[in-house]
């Protein structure tokens, strides 16, 4: 078995890390974006749900919360997919994340562009979606690349609960053959092309969207 | 009957009174200019009167009707009051055209075609048409005010308030945007107008009303208020802010 046949038969897995990621992502940016619609909001009740939550799942380990979900949670008659569980635990933890990045960004939109949408008849909620949101998502460009490829990285936890990503098929692999060496060498290389066309997806997408003078050139 | 009427009006801030019993009558197509020394209230005054500042006491009557009173639809009084701020305040992420069209697409739900007609007459106006596909990071200091000018009277407001027009431009700027609201003004568009600049106010106001700590002091027309008034407190502001040159 050659080198080359290892990075295929691991590239196989490769479809589920991606389908694991990707649904993450999607999973961390509703948290994430949930968190600061509510982090807009003055009441005091809800600014401390946000300051525990992101104090708790900032705090925690993905591949604990991982075994809560999928090991813990049947103990009291919750059964959870080992796909669901994943993207669960990685949209719960980097959805808190996502919003102290959100939370940024919403803090640098114009105080004055506000009071102008107030002026012009708009309420909170329209305030929200036609000005204050679009400015967010593109100035927080940066941070969310670093959190989606932070995503990225924790999907390999997703064999430990039976799912057959890269890893997983390195793990068996390497049993049958005991070349681990060059076939985790091959996972490397593997994460490291999906990481670089993650970033080049990101990028395109920053380049597409971007507006002069709201967001770094 | 006056499009806006001010009756006694008071805004405290802490405890202290900055206005103190304003009164005030515009009516349509009238245009009138705030002038007074920093800190007299003349931008509170433009900030209560479409409620972005809750007055104290006193009334505002727009339209006819009582707009201090509870439960008023502040949204509907808002879109038919256009505000143009000191700083732009034009919105970063969209053109110049998409910032005139967003009121009318989005608050009076204007198909788009539509919206944009209505914004290609008013950037036409204010000699803005080329500008329209440019972000504001892209516009001179004047350019941008223009764009804030066409986004506010897209709406078809009853009445333009503007703050402070040209007091962030340079001289060269600020001719331009004086240009555009004398149009306006020539136009019949009724409006009331903050600023320090007597040129400004001179081209594009029917009667300057002069406030003082919180009050109408005096109200006429420019050349008389500026060099005629007995009242020293009005004729040291003038001559601090008219270029005698």
């Amino acid at each position: 078995m050659t080198f080359w046949n290892i990075l295929i038969i691991l590239a196989r897995g490769a479809g589920y890390t991606i389908l694991v990621t990707l649904a993450s992502i999607s999973a961390g940016l509703a948290v994430g974006l949930l968190l600061a619609v509510l982090g807009t909001m003055q009441h005091k009740a809800v600014k401390l749900f946000l300051a525990a939550y992101t104090y708790i799942f900032r705090g925690l380990p993905v591949l604990v919360l991982l075994f809560i979900v999928f090991f813990g949670l049947p103990g009291i008659g919750i059964r959870i997919s080992p796909f669901v569980s994943m993207v669960l635990s990685l949209g719960l933890i980097s959805g808190a994340y996502l919003a102290e990045v959100f939370r940024g960004a919403i803090a640098a939109v114009d105080r004055d562009e506000i009071l102008a949408a107030e002026a012009m008849g708009m309420n909170r909620a329209e305030i929200f979606l036609y000005i204050t949101m679009p400015q967010m998502f593109r100035m927080s460009v940066p941070g969310m690349i670093n959190e989606f490829t932070s995503i990225l990285k924790y999907t390999p936890f997703a064999y430990t609960v039976g799912i057959p990503e890269i890893m997983k098929e390195a793990m068996s692999l390497a049993a049958i053959t005991l070349r681990g060496l060059e076939i985790y060498l091959a996972v490397g290389i593997i994460y490291f092309i999906i990481y670089k066309l993650f970033v080049l997806l990101f990028m395109a997408l920053e380049k597409r969207f971007r507006i002069p003078g709201l967001a770094p050139e | 009957m006056a499009l806006i009427e001010v009756k006694n009006l008071v805004k405290t801030f802490d405890g202290k009174a900055v206005l103190q019993g304003i009164n005030l009558e515009l009516s349509e197509g009238q245009s009138k200019v705030l002038m007074g020394a920093s800190g007299c209230g003349k931008s509170t005054l433009l900030r209560c009167l479409n409620l972005l500042l809750s007055p104290s006491s006193g009334q505002i009557i727009f339209k006819g009707e009582d707009i201090t009173r509870p439960k008023v639809d502040i949204r509907k009084i808002r879109e038919d009051i256009g505000f143009v701020f000191q700083d732009f305040a034009l919105y970063r992420h969209l053109t110049v055209e998409e910032n005139a069209t967003l009121g009318l697409r989005k608050l009076k739900k204007m198909k788009m075609k539509e919206a944009v007609e209505k914004a290609t007459y008013e950037l036409e106006r204010v000699g803005m048409f080329e500008h329209r596909n440019k972000y504001p990071a892209q516009l001179s200091g004047g350019q941008k005010q223009r764009a804030a000018i066409v986004r506010a009277l897209a709406m078809d407001p009853a009445v333009l308030f503007l703050d402070e027009p040209t007091s962030s431009l340079d001289p060269q700027m600020s001719r331009e945007v004086v240009n555009v609201i004398n149009k306006l003004f020539l136009d019949n568009i009724t409006m009331l107008c903050v600023t320090h600049d007597a040129f400004l106010a001179k081209y594009i106001s029917d009667t300057i009303v002069f406030i003082d700590e919180g009050v109408v002091v005096a109200e006429d027309i420019a050349e008389r208020l500026f060099y005629e008034s007995a009242d020293p407190r009005i004729k040291q502001f003038f001559m601090s802010v008219i270029d005698h040159r």
